[in-house]
């Protein structure tokens, strides 16, 4: 019945709101700093999620293709006290391109309602999610460049 | 009924809103439905578990409420209860969450609480399933400007042992109130923190100290201190005074990253168990190893972990981690493990996996514990694959040997599909009878779009402690069928 109610009156897109977090240099960064001009790729992973290490050698590439063309990637860690101490000496090794903020309490991860680890969204200029895609197996990267190539057209 | 009317009204306030205002409405919900033996059950019983989450944001608020019921032929196990609720105010300086809401304090010495995700635990005694996660009821502000903030919390944690069928009595037996503040400066971060735990046996009064930050672009490092302040002096670190002291150092040199910890925690457990320090032992994904963890004892524990990443040209990677944790309760229990793990492409195409371990856990009676297992990927085509994983584990208990086998197969479609079937043996006196078991279960999952997806679980599952997310729980064996709707909206 709930669900009916929604769909009746129609549902706007979720938005991110301007954040703050650490990154691994123990900088303060915020969202609206790190953004991309046209598209925004937020990867939200945690150490101990193998899918999420994996997804990262293919994020990088994505990374160094398409930062040309008004499009940043970050990666939200949402490790918790147990392993974050892992999270900059990891991102290092795996040389991680993009900016690594990290989040120990999942806030971000909780206030946009997600639910999976990796779980990777595409945002546009105005804040808005315009695509979700949870996990990461072989062959995920091609459907991840193709959703960045629909929306940037 | 209470609880039902409460929700119709909270949601036609929402929807009004909403129609009004033009703002954001968003959920979730997870359904899972049992049919099946769980442990202490004469037979087969079919059980019903939802939770479904609901906000409602305008501008720099927000608003949510959480349901969770549990349906089953047992009318005493069964609940329908509004579990959560949020309200919320954020901005640039200033934030305000009234309600249910996750916080923790530093590395967790003083406070920790958590949400894991999709989790559902049934506990041996309620037998009734619900959420796990420990959130704090109560209120917390936040206030930031350029490089301090400060904030209050005041509440009561939940203790997830007890399902939403109890009283908040029994759930929330704790009150605490605290302030945490740290300054930022030049890449490194002071902090300090008070909490007062009040409960119906006691009132104590904690306080913590915390360091980090970047020393060059090779070390960064962590420090944090607490200890109880009501009862016993600053300089207090006799065997009876509570304190915790955890130091963590990392190191990077290009393709080589090092984490060192070490940790020193004594009578540190406040209230039924509102803080959860660090465990400095290796969260393991693989099942044998997963399910042996080691479970921090914040009564009495010291130790280190240090783990080494090593990334090769190639991508490849291998991880090397080695853990000490010593607990003294009158008898010296020292456990100690010793992990290694490579993962590869071979032949550019399929991806590989291999682990060892050696451990000692005389707190578990595991001796001489050795493990080892494989993983293969195996690419079929662009967009599928084929897993092929087995684990073996052996170690002596009580002068018997004891083996533990997994092993799986599984197909994988892009995202949208996978499908598995695992089979456990155990000759574990422990949970067999002597007797060698095996355990059969397959799990089929399909993501129907973006926000829905179904799984369905058939056969037997083995029950044992499990970790996820850094927190330890015990999960029953199970026999039967499950279904799983997860949505989002």
């Amino acid at each position: 019945m709930l669900c009916a109610i929604l769909a009746s009156i129609g549902l706007n897109a979720q938005t991110v709101k301007n954040f703050e977090l650490k990154d691994i240099e123990n900088s303060t960064r915020t969202f609206a700093d790190l953004k991309g001009e046209k598209l925004t790729v937020i990867d939200f992973w945690a150490t101990w999620c193998k899918p999420c290490n994996k997804a990262i050698p293919e994020l990088n590439k994505i990374y160094e293709s398409y930062k040309e063309k008004g499009v940043e990637i970050i990666g939200i860690n949402c490790d918790g006290p147990r392993s974050v101490s892992k999270v900059a000496p990891l991102s290092k090794t795996l040389q991680i391109k993009y900016p690594v903020l990290i989040d120990i309490n999942s806030d971000i991860k909780n206030e946009l309602n997600l639910m999976a680890f990796p779980t990777l969204i595409l945002v546009n200029p105005e804040g808005k999610i315009v695509w979700i895609h949870e996990g990461y197996v072989t062959g995920d990267s091609q459907i991840i460049i193709a959703e960045i190539e629909k929306h940037l057209n | 009924m209470r609880s039902t009317n409460k929700i119709i009204l909270l949601v036609s306030f929402f929807l009004s809103l909403h129609a009004a205002l033009k703002s954001q409405i968003n959920g979730n919900n997870l359904l899972e439905y049992q049919f099946g033996e769980l442990p202490g059950d004469s037979a087969a019983i079919s059980t019903v578990y939802d939770r479904a989450n609901l906000n409602y944001t305008y501008q720099n608020f927000k608003g949510g409420v959480t349901l969770e019921q549990f349906h089953s032929p047992i009318e005493k196990r069964n609940y329908t209860k509004l579990s959560q609720y949020l309200l919320q105010y954020n901005s640039e300086m200033l934030d305000v969450k009234i309600g249910n809401f996750y916080e923790t304090i530093g590395r967790g010495l003083l406070l920790r609480s958590y949400e894991i995700p999709g989790a559902v635990l049934e506990d041996l005694s309620y037998r009734s399933r619900h959420y796990f996660h420990r959130d704090i009821a109560g209120f917390t502000t936040k206030f930031h400007h350029k490089n301090f903030s400060t904030k209050l919390i005041y509440g009561k944690p939940l203790n997830y042992v007890f399902p939403p069928s109890q009283s908040d009595s029994y759930r929330r037996p704790d009150i605490i109130e605290a302030i945490y503040s740290e300054y930022s400066f030049k890449k490194q971060t002071i902090g300090a923190s008070v909490l007062r735990l009040t409960n119906s046996s006691k009132s104590a009064v904690y306080s913590m100290v915390t360091a980090s930050g970047n020393l060059s672009p090779v070390i960064s490092y962590y420090t944090e201190m607490a200890k109880n302040i009501s009862n016993f002096g600053l300089a207090d670190f006799s065997s009876q005074a509570p304190y915790a002291l955890y130091v963590g150092i990392n190191l990077s040199f290009n393709n080589l990253g090092i984490s060192a910890e070490a940790k020193s925690y004594n009578n540190f457990l406040i209230g039924a168990g509102v803080n959860e320090p660090p465990a400095l032992v290796k969260e393991h994904t693989y099942k044998v190893l997963n399910r042996s963890t080691h479970v921090l004892q914040p009564l009495n524990e010291k130790g280190y972990q240090i783990e080494v990443f090593y990334t090769f040209p190639d991508l490849s990677t291998l991880t090397l981690n080695n853990t000490i944790a010593i607990n003294n309760f009158g008898k010296k229990f020292i456990f100690h493990e010793y992990f290694a793990e490579y993962d590869f492409v071979w032949r550019d195409m399929h991806d590989v996996k291999i682990f060892a371990d050696y451990a000692e856990d005389p707190f578990k009676l595991e001796e001489q514990r050795i493990s080892a297992g494989a993983y293969f990927e195996w690419k079929i085509l662009q967009t599928s694959s084929l897993k092929t994983d087995y684990e073996f584990q052996t170690y002596n208990r009580l002068e018997k040997k004891v083996q533990n086998h997994v092993l799986s197969l599984g197909y994988t479609y892009k995202s949208k599909l996978v499908f598995n079937i695992t089979s456990e043996l155990s000759d574990d006196a422990f949970i067999t009878n002597n007797k060698t078991k095996t355990w059969v279960g397959s799990t089929i999952k399909y993501k129907i779009n973006p926000e829905n997806s179904v799984q369905l679980f058939l056969g037997q599952r083995r029950g044992g402690s499990a970790c996820n997310a850094g927190v330890c729980y015990e999960v029953l064996d199970f026999k039967g069928i499950e279904l799983r709707l997860t949505s989002r909206f």
